[in-house]
């Protein structure tokens, strides 16, 4: 007997049985929902978000203020250009990092982050990096004074942006320089952590995804003295919000 | 870590004289207890939360056996590695040998329970390996050479000025106390350098999705993030009924987690690992294990009345609403678990004997059961702890009670049957007593009950009863009426 069934045997004694009891189909897959009605819930929900999606980015917008986020409305790419520009000037920038996300390719960064100076860098290594590109992009993640990034998903209850990090969106370039920005557009809003959920349910069973997920709502903080909240222990001071208009 | 729950009397009363642990106390009413209670009433369906996330837990700890089967497959087709640890011990050992075999160095631990009943940063320092606490009060706990004061506010209290003597070696005594933005930026740049050369990261488990084989982790300061970005090797690990079935059940079972904990609607990070970094990622461990411990939670699954308390998810909305956790404090209960749920806890999983003073440090005022994100009914657990150790029934060692206690006690059932009996003793009771008050309050009782009164007052029975006081009042009511 492996040491894995023996646990589990164990387990299942204490529980007073002599073998496993398998609940039933349904409540093996979600106890409250069923998996196809969960679908459904989530196809809606995508659907509905869309059509809805001006009254979901005023609730976001709303959510991520009380989260920490520094909000930002513009109505075109260029207007997102000069204000990132203009956040990373005053940051006193050199190094800026930015993601592969498409909604970054729309925007012209690129001259307005060299205008002042600094450069702006995109983080994509190849599936082949040697361990040495590792280390090399692990150091300018961590000597970057701001990341730039798209979001994946925004949740509007929580004024939460969602990263699945992939090829072209390291892990740390949310997290390890002081300033973060994300740029989203009024069709990535949902309206709670339950649509999310059911509707990246299939991702997650499939093993497929990625190694790791990020819900990420304002900037790192820590009440760990005194109780005084002070933002950026570990991750970012300061995270902005751009909120692109649909064009 | 080694227990000492024995010492709750002592550690107790001297954190009641302590003016400024007593004040710090004060924020864990202030900041969460009250933040718990506004974030609850801003959510319409709090109830139905609580309802359901009861639900979720019952269900799961009712089928764990498989959930941790399901659980065990699922990490592995993502690429895991599972290791069920039956004690503390083993999971220390398998850690150690993980980090040995990999020739690792500097490991940056994230705040972690379970982490604490292995003493697992001491486990590795003493291996030689570098070991650093990255939650910033786990670190000032780490440098102070302390254990946790509290579930998720663990250095609550420490002053600004403990933690610069600790952060600092040139602060002196008198020197001008740092504010908590300057403390809290020494600290981040302290463990900067040490997140940057760090090869192996060990973090605790929020939850567990059976189905899907993800764990979340749920911080605000960001230690989680960098634990599952930068090192080579992530260890997380978990108490064996930390699990939730599937993906949905999380996002119920986070909104009553975080609400309870801190008042937040949702905290800075949640981070979901599900396996190692995929090889077209950019960055993230290259191996993923899962510790899944045992530790003693077997005799709280395996005794039905004792099982709800593995429905806990570790909020700590318990000790903020205890009016005696928030005087006597985290150190008091003597292990890793401290207020009411330590207290129904560390008993079962330490031994009742020593821990006998834990149950009875309650007020049985229910403050715990209303405040449990999970309806866990602390207060009825507490009494069947009081029951064992009085009676020594479910298991004779368990008994702490001496026989002059259980005689009074017996005496005292034989004159409260009998109406007769009780007029008796309560005649008695009054003029004997009465000389040994002082302001209403009887300081220090004769034998046999002199024990009662060494840690609390007796106040003087009335000088009449309630029932002579109802005759008269109904003879005066009679009159009235006539």
């Amino acid at each position: 007997m492996t040491d894995r069934a023996k646990f589990i045997a164990g387990i299942t004694s204490d529980l007073g049985r002599t073998e496993m009891l398998v609940p039933s189909a349904d409540l093996a897959t979600a106890i409250f929902e069923d998996a196809e009605v969960a679908r459904t819930r989530a196809t809606h929900a995508v659907s509905d978000a869309s059509s809805r999606s001006s009254d979901l980015v005023e609730h976001m917008a709303e959510s991520a203020i009380t989260s920490g986020w520094k909000v930002h409305r513009v109505a075109n790419p260029e207007d997102a250009a000069e204000l990132i520009g203009e956040i990373c000037r005053q940051k006193e920038a050199k190094t800026v990092l930015r993601s592969t996300h498409d909604v970054l390719s729309t925007i012209p960064l690129e001259a307005a982050i060299t205008s002042f100076g600094a450069t702006l860098g995109v983080t994509a290594l190849g599936d082949d990096a040697s361990s040495t590109d590792r280390d090399k992009a692990r150091e300018s993640l961590f000597g970057a004074e701001v990341g730039i990034t798209g979001v994946d998903f925004a949740i509007a209850e929580t004024g939460t942006v969602v990263l699945h990090p992939r090829k072209g969106l390291s892990r740390l370039l949310s997290l390890a320089p002081p300033t973060h920005v994300a740029v989203m557009r009024p069709g990535d809003v949902l309206d709670s952590l339950d649509e999310l959920f059911a509707m990246e349910r299939d991702d997650f069973l499939s093993g497929e995804l990625a190694g790791s997920m990020n819900l990420i709502s304002g900037p790192s903080k820590t009440a760990d003295i005194e109780g005084t909240i002070v933002t950026g222990i570990h991750g970012p001071l300061e995270v902005h919000l751009v909120i692109l208009a649909n064009s | 870590m080694k227990p000492q729950t024995t010492h709750f009397r002592f550690k107790a009363s001297q954190t009641l004289v302590n003016d400024q642990i007593q004040q710090s106390l004060e924020h864990v009413y202030t900041g969460f207890h009250e933040g718990r209670l506004t974030a609850a009433a801003n959510t319409d369906n709090w109830e139905e939360l609580r309802t359901k996330g009861k639900a979720i837990k019952d269900h799961t700890i009712a089928h764990l056996d498989h959930y941790l089967d399901l659980l065990a497959d699922s990490v592995e087709k993502n690429g895991g590695h599972v290791f069920f640890a039956d004690d503390a011990e083993e999971a220390r050992q398998h850690i150690l040998g993980l980090a040995k075999a990999n020739d690792v160095k500097t490991v940056i631990k994230s705040k972690s329970m379970v982490s604490e009943e292995m003493a697992l940063a001491d486990a590795l320092i003493d291996a030689g390996i570098e070991a650093v606490e990255t939650d910033l009060g786990e670190y000032i706990i780490q440098l102070a050479g302390e254990t946790p004061y509290h579930l998720i506010a663990p250095a609550v209290h420490k002053s600004r000025k403990d933690v610069a003597a600790l952060l600092s070696d040139d602060f002196k005594d008198g020197d001008p106390v740092p504010d908590a933005v300057q403390l809290t930026r020494m600290a981040r740049s302290k463990l900067r350098a040490v997140f940057e050369r760090a090869d192996m990261s060990v973090t605790g488990v929020n939850f567990a999705v059976a189905e899907s084989g993800s764990i979340a982790l749920v911080t605000n300061e960001g230690n989680g993030r960098m634990s599952t970005s930068v090192p080579r090797i992530h260890v997380a690990v978990m108490g064996m009924e930390k699990i939730v079935p599937s993906i949905q059940d999380l996002s119920t079972m986070l909104r009553i987690l975080i609400r309870s904990a801190t008042g937040q609607r949702i905290s800075t990070y949640v981070t979901m690992v599900n396996g190692p970094r995929k090889p077209d990622e950019e960055d993230g461990p290259e191996e993923f294990h899962l510790v899944i411990m045992n530790n003693g939670r077997d005799r709280l699954l395996a005794e039905t009345r004792m099982r709800e308390s593995l429905n806990c998810i570790r909020c700590g909305a318990c000790l903020n609403a205890c009016p005696v956790y928030r005087k006597v404090g985290g150190h008091a209960y003597g292990w890793v678990y401290p207020g009411p749920i330590g207290s129904i806890v560390s008993p079962v999983l330490t031994g009742l004997k020593d821990a006998s003073n834990l149950p009875n440090a309650s007020s049985l005022c229910g403050a715990c059961h209303s405040a449990c994100p999970v309806k866990i009914n602390i207060p009825r657990m507490l009494l069947e702890l009081r029951w064992r150790t009085a009676e020594g029934k479910v298991d004779a060692r368990e008994r702490t009670s001496s026989i002059k206690e259980r005689a009074v006690w017996k005496a005292w059932r034989f004159g409260m049957m009998g109406r007769r009996r009780f007029d008796l003793g309560a005649r008695v009771a009054r003029i004997m007593i009465r000389p040994l008050s002082r302001g209403g309050w009887i300081k220090k009782a004769p034998p046999p009950i002199s024990g009662w009164t060494v840690t609390r007052d007796f106040p003087l029975i009335s000088p009449k009863s309630l029932k002579s006081l109802l005759s008269v009042r109904t003879k005066h009511t009679k009159r009235d009426l006539d």
